[in-house]
């Protein structure tokens, strides 16, 4: 659930788009307003106050939030201030622009939202880049598993519902043991793989990993992380490439079963320094629309500090 | 009516009904029965359906009875769908009702002139009394005619999108063996805009508690060109008109490179707005000289060339299809796709397809629709398709 918290008396978003310009002016920012501000607003209120700003001052909140802060925290801010879908979006198309390095949050966005988020976040992406996710990840990612099993996560609209086979879930729990077995021998068969990965509902997909737990007596992660990527490299003498691709399957794996709270203790772990708030935001909010989005050349910003590393 | 019976064998054994059924199982019988019919047999020749017996004075009012028998057999025997075309004519059936009412001579006079459809069966084993039975494939026969105008206002009552998701379910469940049922899919897919597909597929989970792409990549995992399909119909299309003719330009070139590779072309075909496909089209096009579908028929793999043309001119497409339907020997899924593309494109692109359809067959479609179906099927058709 949602651990942002709201003042009860919630100033105007006039009001705080002037303590915000307060805060940027003179020397230096005054950091600690900006948060006492911007990190206790959900996600309306943050619309609100950017639209008020713009309004008011005659300049992007974002432009100036990018200005005035530095490192991981003005990363996280500028994250923080967009829609969580644009923010989604945002992510995704820097991801695309160095896929090696960044698949890993094209496979969180296309795996841990609903497939009513992920909709979103790609109806967002058509608005803002005047291209699909789909093309842009199809473009950019190297032909072979990592395209195919990408293409197949983003494009894919699951069924959202609680119905489940067994009997297929058992049928596919055996094909993907099949499919990790013949990933250790050197006879990649990713396909089948890729197909149920890339297809199956989420509840479909927890009945297989189950099956898969209850027949083998272990879990389809130690297995993979066990035997996946390092058996790759043996096998095919290829290099850190192999891994990655067991990377994506293991991380693509926990990412359908875990939870939001294990979700959120992974991610937060994994963040040294700042918190990301787009997480939780991204499930504790409600549908945004796009009226206020973010102009393209904010984005551009927030795309180079990708680049940088400021972001990991 | 008594006597004559050469007058009334003479109505059905038509070269007319020999064309329309060539291949059915039934048109064997017929076939045999026109080659026996011009050699020497026991049984005299039938003369051609239209012509009148030569008529003789003292027979004269017996000879135009004869011709009046003849033609209303005839009518009815179009009406029920036994000389081809689409549909049945439910008005000259029920008037038929109503002229032969308690006179089961007329009936059983026109079973015996219907040789292709009825065939006499002995009822008891020393095959004294015989009557005239149906043979099972007209009885489906007549099942899926006068079913068209059913299925049709059923189709158009639905939403578009469910009418789509079942569709799609069809093609994948029943008719999955048939070649065509990939096309379905195909059509489905590149022609609908991005919103209609992903509303074909809500509502696919809605009917069918499963996604569209899971059903696609399982029931056809076999095939070569699952991969291109689930692409297909999993895709979720930038609707806007931006093009950009470098990106075009260097798709169009990749294509080239490798003729044979389709994991290119599937890769362009599933995700790129549909603009920018077609300027890559338009490219390829000015390079080679010749349109991609031509090169892509030669290298086989039919979903393929069937995704180019329906992204490329969805109208020229369905004009194909719709003629189709009407060609002779054409099957059960090539007709039943009339009901398919008139009901999906009566309120998208029938203006098109009704130029396309002139520019190709030079016939105008509500023509060409008006001669080959029948009744209501036909009425429900032509109100769809427009002036």
């Amino acid at each position: 659930m949602a651990t942002i918290t709201v003042p009860q008396v919630i100033p105007s978003p006039t009001e705080d788009a002037d303590a915000l310009m307060k805060a940027f002016q003179g020397w230096g920012t005054d950091e600690q307003a900006v948060i006492s501000i911007l990190a206790y607003r959900d996600a309306e209120q943050r619309k609100q106050i950017r639209l008020a700003y713009q309004e008011k001052y005659d300049e992007s909140l974002l432009q100036r939030l990018q200005s005035e802060l530095t490192g991981d925290f003005q990363t996280a801010m500028c994250h923080w201030v967009l829609d969580p879908v644009e923010r989604q979006a945002a992510m995704a198309n820097a991801a695309t622009k160095c896929i090696h390095e960044e698949y890993p949050v094209i496979v969180e966005i296309a795996c841990a939202n609903s497939p009513t988020e992920l909709l979103k976040v790609k109806q967002a992406y058509h608005a803002l880049y005047k291209c699909s996710l789909e093309e842009d990840v199809a473009a950019s990612a190297p032909a072979g598993n990592l395209r195919s099993l990408l293409l197949a996560l983003v494009s894919t609209y699951r069924y959202d519902g609680e119905e489940v086979d067994g009997g297929l879930a058992r049928s596919e729990a055996e094909l993907i043991h099949e499919a990790v077995k013949n990933g250790e021998n050197g006879t990649t068969d990713d396909g089948e793989l890729i197909r149920i990965l890339g297809t199956r509902s989420k509840a479909q997909l927890g009945a297989t990993f189950s099956c898969f737990r209850d027949e083998h007596g272990t879990t389809l992660t130690k297995v993979v992380t066990q035997s996946g990527p390092a058996a790759w490299i043996r096998s095919h003498g290829l290099h850190a490439r192999a891994a990655d691709h067991g990377e994506v399957r293991l991380g693509r794996q926990q990412l359908l079963c875990e939870g939001p709270e294990e979700r959120d203790a992974r991610v937060s772990g994994d963040r040294r320094g700042q918190p990301d708030p787009g997480g939780g935001d991204a499930r504790g909010e409600g549908p945004q629309g796009h009226q206020g989005r973010v102009p393209e050349d904010d984005l551009r910003c927030l795309g180079a500090s990708h680049r940088q590393g400021d972001i990991r | 009516m008594p006597g004559c019976p050469e007058c009334v064998s003479a109505c059905v054994c038509s070269d007319q009904i020999w064309l329309v059924y060539k291949g059915h199982p039934m048109q064997q019988f017929l076939a045999a029965q026109a080659a026996s019919s011009n050699s020497s047999s026991p049984a005299p020749p039938p003369p051609p359906l239209r012509s009148r017996p030569t008529r003789r004075e003292p027979q004269q009012s017996v000879n135009k009875e004869a011709a009046a028998m003849a033609d209303e057999q005839q009518e009815l025997t179009r009406a029920f769908s036994g000389l081809g075309g689409l549909g049945v004519e439910e008005t000259a059936l029920v008037s038929a009702l109503g002229r032969w009412r308690k006179q089961p001579e007329k009936r059983a006079s026109f079973r015996r002139g219907f040789p292709g459809f009825f065939s006499p069966a002995p009822t008891a084993s020393g095959g004294a009394i015989t009557i005239e039975r149906c043979e099972d494939e007209y009885v489906r026969h007549l099942k899926t005619e006068f079913s068209r105008f059913k299925n049709l206002m059923v189709l158009w009552a639905m939403h578009p999108w469910e009418r789509d998701a079942r569709w799609a379910h069809r093609a994948l469940h029943k008719h999955k063996k048939h070649q065509g049922s990939g096309c379905i899919l195909v059509e489905l897919a590149c022609t609908r805009s991005a919103e209609e597909l992903l509303g074909a597929r809500r509502a696919y989970h809605a009917l069918y508690s499963r996604s569209l792409e899971e059903d696609v990549a399982y029931r056809l995992k076999e095939t070569e060109h699952a991969g291109l399909l689930v692409g297909l119909v999993a895709a979720y299309r930038y609707e806007g008109a931006r093009v950009s003719e470098d990106l075009a330009t260097e798709e169009a070139n990749a294509i080239s490179a490798k003729p044979g590779n389709n994991e290119v072309l599937a890769r362009v075909l599933a995700t790129r707005s549909k603009p920018q496909l077609r300027a890559t089209f338009r490219i390829y096009r000015e390079i080679h000289g010749k349109p991609l579908e031509e090169d892509l028929i030669a290298v086989g793999g039919i979903c393929l060339q069937e995704a180019v043309r329906c992204l490329d001119a969805p109208a020229k497409y369905f004009g194909e299809v719709i003629a189709g339907a009407f060609k002779e020997g054409a099957d059960k899924q090539a007709k039943a796709a009339l009901t398919r593309v008139v009901v999906s494109r009566s309120e998208a692109d029938m203006e098109e397809i009704k130029e396309a359809y002139v520019k190709q067959h030079g016939a105008k479609l509500v023509d060409a629709v008006a001669k080959n179906t029948h009744g209501h099927y036909r009425d429900a058709l032509l109100a769809m398709i427009g002036k």
